[in-house]
């Protein structure tokens, strides 16, 4: 056997800990790392609020990637599809039933917990195209029909986002999809088609945009325009950046972050402190350290024996890939301000438990690479 | 190795393939930030890399000057006056209450203000400025500056505030500015600026963006004690527009006058081929100088609670049944439906019976057989039930609508009515009840549900006038811009002819119940229609003048000249005011002949041309 990697099913506990990717963890765990240093700083150096449950949250949520490593990746298979049904059912409830926050509804109430359906969506839909294309014969690949079928799993949470409205899941989901049908191997003259017609459509996208829709962009695409409307975040945020230089104003010194001028300083644009304080160097290190978690992670699924398993994986990689490159290209001022979080160094836990469960995922599918998850054993369905 | 390895191997193969364009993908991604990076923090470093550690560069919006706001003949309504201000920057006072404590030495101020300045400080972001003090003496501009080592945190600047000129005869349409009052996240910048000021009312409120501007942006590096060191960009700001509008401040001064002469009243003229507003009163009035140069709380209540409320521009917002001069729309309607012509005769004996109801004509004695031309001359009741009859609420609302009843002119003012028209639909929404017969009579001599501004009975007269879709406005259209003509109603000329000479007898002949409005021999031709509108039960039995004042009818009276070639069109209202003929009438002719007066005068030359008048 040319592939051989992982363990034999029947293998215990152990030797299944022994299995688990800890490179991987201990990356993310360094990542998390800045982020306490990061949130400690922006308090005025202190644990409270930000950083001590940061690095909590960052510790259960390593256990939980642990714990589902431990299951087979069997389990995961067979709950894709319901998963994802029961995502689109709960998307789909949002605008009747959710919670409005910060003008937007966006989050469940499920007995006592809370819960933002297009979080749970993301993890839905990588596993569900995983699933399909674990079933799905090489041979039917490229075919319309079975790029149809995937195509609308992905088409339909994103029509839901955007009607919540919430602009940056569905571009997300969309990315995500798209990403993953690649991966799985469907014939590269789609991508080149659906790229041509989007390019095409996209005057007539324009002008049916609102007005206001409309400034935002013209906004964007010139902020110099408006530096006190939309601009004004990234204004502020370029100057703190700015102002770090190749080395920082050194940790606990930043003052532009530490004063009030920079929004969200603990939240979304949280790489503008660690720009200041700690320069262009420390936002290197930081971007190298997502690189290596990235590349690991490519690595982790192409050791992987079975379809299942890569394209999780891989669907992990992409979605701490676009999470990355939206904030930080935000934070800059390349695109424009959506509420993307940096994942494992922003304080919140939405974006890191949806991460780091999508690293379980991954985790277990690697943990168990070798189980021959055959196509033909899986059923189209069930 | 079998075929399926073989499979596998190619699938695997392709997958590596593919990971590797992802893998590519993701690496140029993370290397365009990192390039991005470079740029802001290596290649800009100097732009913003402060001079000394414990400096901060700070983002400062720059206001903008509001526009100005002149009549039409250059006359300054509201402009800006300069004036010292000085505000306080809480993260860098250091001891707030000391810092206070020392700035009420030189700038006296009350106990309760000093307190909640403090409140505020500790609340607010620390680095927003908070306003101390505003219309500072030079003398206090100077000591504050001589003890600035004392005072950190206090800066003085200078600032704009809004004067108005022309007292309580403008109020209404200049309106005022004050303080901002609710701030969104998406909210232009200019409006947190300490002391900020937007419209409330009037053409302030009306034309916000217009007469704002866009604010600018300065970049300064600051020191640790809030000093200047060095500007590194500056973004200048835009003044708002200067706004001309289309009222005549000595006519309108003069119509002004006149309606204090009542307690409760509005007047409007429009000129019929433009849509200009030439006059817009209403009474009482108020000074908008007081109120924006920081009105106490004694005198605001006053304005706001008065029962005759004087903060209300009666013209675009005061609503009011139409009465009778809603009849001209009912005839319009009962021709061009063809339910009536020119000729028929419908008699009058003082009451109209509909189901088991009676509705009684104003003369109890009855007016005989009417045809439509004398129905309107003498504003028969009966002849225009039994018009609305015929004609039915739809239909009969549809024409209203078309005559501009029902829809708000903004005129540029902020928060017109629409007042209402009513049909089955709305009652339904409204009351959840049926549509009745009775309803619809009522309606069709302008009683009932019916509601009109002022502003809407001059349109009304001014489409009937010229057939046209007049909309009015109370800002000059740039001159440079092509006048676009009012677009057709629909109406056939001889229906609207018809109507035109019932409103030429109203005034003009000795049965007409207009013709207090007649402006005499030797000048124009006037048309109108007078109005009545029943405000109690009491008021139909008793003679109006042993009524208290509060329940006596709304006089009303529309109309326009010269009556062969309609130029303006007039409306007013006298609340309380007993008879139309007998009130609004006469009032109207006034205000008619101090226009004339004016025009003639333009005409000799003898007032200086307006700024961008009207040809011909």
């Amino acid at each position: 056997m040319a592939y051989t990697y992982g363990s034999a099913p029947q293998d215990g506990l152990a030797a299944k800990m022994w299995r688990v990717h800890w490179p991987v963890l201990i990356v993310a765990g360094a990542i998390a790392g800045i982020g306490t240093a990061a949130l400690y700083s922006v308090a005025g150096g202190s644990f409270q609020p930000w950083a001590e449950r940061h690095t909590l949250r960052f510790l259960v949520v390593a256990g939980v990637v642990l714990m589902m490593a431990m299951v087979r990746p069997e389990v995961w298979l067979k709950a894709a599809y319901p998963a994802y049904a029961l995502a689109l059912v709960s998307l789909a409830l949002v605008p009747f039933a959710g919670i409005e926050a910060l003008g937007a509804k966006r989050w469940l109430a499920f007995g006592g917990i809370t819960f933002q359906p297009s979080e749970f969506m993301k993890l839905a839909l990588v596993a569900a195209l995983a699933r399909y294309y674990q079933w799905l014969p090489d041979a039917r690949m490229s075919k319309p029909v079975w790029v149809l079928v995937p195509a609308l799993m992905i088409i339909i949470p994103v029509v839901l986002t955007l009607r919540q409205p919430d602009l940056g899941s569905g571009v997300l989901f969309a990315v995500l999809g798209l990403s993953l049908m690649f991966l799985a191997g469907v014939s590269a003259f789609y991508f080149a088609g659906a790229g041509i017609a989007t390019i095409a459509a996209l005057p007539i996208i324009w002008s049916r945009l609102h007005d206001y829709q409309r400034r935002r962009v013209e906004t964007f695409l010139n902020p110099e325009h408006d530096p006190l409307g939309a601009g004004y975040h990234i204004t502020q945020s370029k100057i703190a950046l700015g102002s770090g230089g190749v080395s920082g104003k050194g940790y606990l010194q930043g003052t532009q972050s530490q004063l009030d001028f920079v929004p969200e300083k603990h939240t979304d644009f949280i790489a503008t402190m660690l720009g200041e304080e700690w320069g262009f160097a420390g936002l290197l290190v930081l971007l190298a350290l997502y690189a290596l978690l990235l590349a690991m992670m490519l690595m982790m699924a192409w050791r992987c024996r079975h379809v299942f398993g890569r394209l999780v994986i891989g669907g992990a990689a992409m979605t701490l890939f676009v999470y990355v490159f939206i904030n930080l290209a935000m934070v800059t001022g390349l695109v424009p301000v959506v509420g993307v979080p940096l994942p494992l160094v922003s304080y919140g836990g939405t974006a890191m438990t949806t991460l780091m469960i999508g690293l379980g995922l991954a985790m277990s599918s690697h943990v168990h690479g070798e189980t021959p998850l055959r196509r033909d054993e899986v059923g189209p369905l069930f | 190795m079998s075929d399926h390895d073989d499979d596998e191997r190619t699938i695997h193969h392709r997958f590596s393939r593919r990971a590797l364009v992802v893998g590519g993908v993701q690496a140029a991604g993370l290397g365009a930030l990192g390039w991005r990076f470079f740029n802001l923090q290596v290649v800009e470093e100097g732009r913003y890399a402060p001079l000394a550690d414990e400096n901060r560069i700070n983002l400062q919006v720059l206001a903008p000057k509001r526009g100005r706001i002149f009549d039409a003949r250059g006359t300054v309504l509201a402009e800006n006056e300069e004036v010292f201000r000085a505000t306080l920057t809480p993260a860098l006072a250091g001891d707030v209450g000391a810092v206070l404590a020392l700035f009420r030495r030189i700038v006296p101020m009350a106990q309760d203000d000093a307190e909640k300045i403090a409140r505020r400080a500790k609340k607010q972001n620390r680095n927003l400025a908070i306003p101390l003090a505003t219309d500072l003496s030079f003398e206090q501009v100077a000591k504050i500056n001589v003890f600035a080592p004392q005072l950190p945190g206090v800066r003085t600047e200078i600032g704009w505030r809004r004067r108005y000129r022309q007292g309580s005869a403008a109020g209404h349409i200049v309106g005022y500015v004050g303080s901002v009052e609710r701030l969104g996240l998406d909210d232009d910048a200019v409006l947190r600026l300490p002391g900020a000021k937007v419209g409330k009312s009037g053409i302030e409120a009306g034309m916000e963006l217009t007469l704002r501007g866009k604010g600018g942006a300065q970049k300064i590096e600051v020191d640790a004690r809030g000093r200047i060191v060095r500007n590194l960009e500056t973004l200048d700001p835009v003044g708002g527009s200067d706004l001309v509008l289309t009222i005549d401040m000595a006519l309108q001064r003069r119509v002004v006058d006149r309606l204090s002469r009542e307690r409760r009243a509005s007047c409007v003229g429009i000129d019929i081929a433009t849509g200009e507003v030439i006059l817009m009163a209403s009474s009482p009035g108020y000074d908008p100088a007081e109120i924006s140069d920081g009105i106490s709380e004694d005198a605001w209540q006053r304005l706001a609670a008065s029962d005759d409320r004087p903060l209300m521009n009666r013209a675009i917002s005061g609503q009011y049944p139409p009465g009778s001069t809603f009849k001209m729309v009912t005839a319009l309607a009962a021709l061009q439906a063809k339910l009536i012509d020119t000729q028929e005769r419908i008699t009058c004996e003082g009451s109209f019976k509909l189901a088991d109801k009676t509705y009684r004509c104003w003369n109890r004695s009855g007016h005989g057989s009417m045809s439509l031309h004398e129905a309107l001359r003498s504003s028969c009741d009966v002849y225009f039930f039994e018009l609305a009859r015929r004609l039915g609420i739809e239909t009969l609302a549809d024409v209203a609508r078309l005559c501009g009843l029902g829809a708000a002119f903004e005129c540029g003012l902020s928060d017109p009515k629409s007042g209402l028209v009513p049909d089955p639909d709305w009652k339904r929404g409204r009351w959840n009840a049926n549509w009745l017969g009775g309803e619809t009579i009522l309606t069709g001599i302008g009683q009932g549900y019916m509601l009109t501004t002022p502003v809407q009975l001059a349109v009304m007269t001014a489409r009937i006038a010229s057939g046209k879709a007049v909309v009015p406005t109370l800002v000059r259209r740039d001159p440079k811009e092509a006048a676009q003509p009012f677009a057709d109603l629909g109406f056939a000329e001889t229906h609207l002819d018809a109507v035109r000479r019932g409103l030429i007898a109203v005034v003009n002949d000795d049965q007409g119940t207009g013709r207090n409005a007649a402006l005499g021999d030797g000048m124009p031709k006037v048309a109108g229609k007078t109005g009545t509108s029943q405000i109690s039960r009491a008021s139909s039995d008793t003679a109006q003048e042993n009524l208290p004042w509060k329940l006596r009818d709304h006089a009303l009276f529309v109309s326009y000249y010269p009556a062969d070639a309609p130029r303006y069109a007039f409306a007013a209202i006298v609340e309380h005011g007993g008879g139309g003929g007998a009130t609004a009438a006469p009032l109207v002719r006034e205000v008619m002949a101090a226009v004339i007066e004016r025009d003639a005068a333009l005409m000799r030359g003898a007032l200086v041309p307006t700024l961008t008048g009207r040809e011909g």
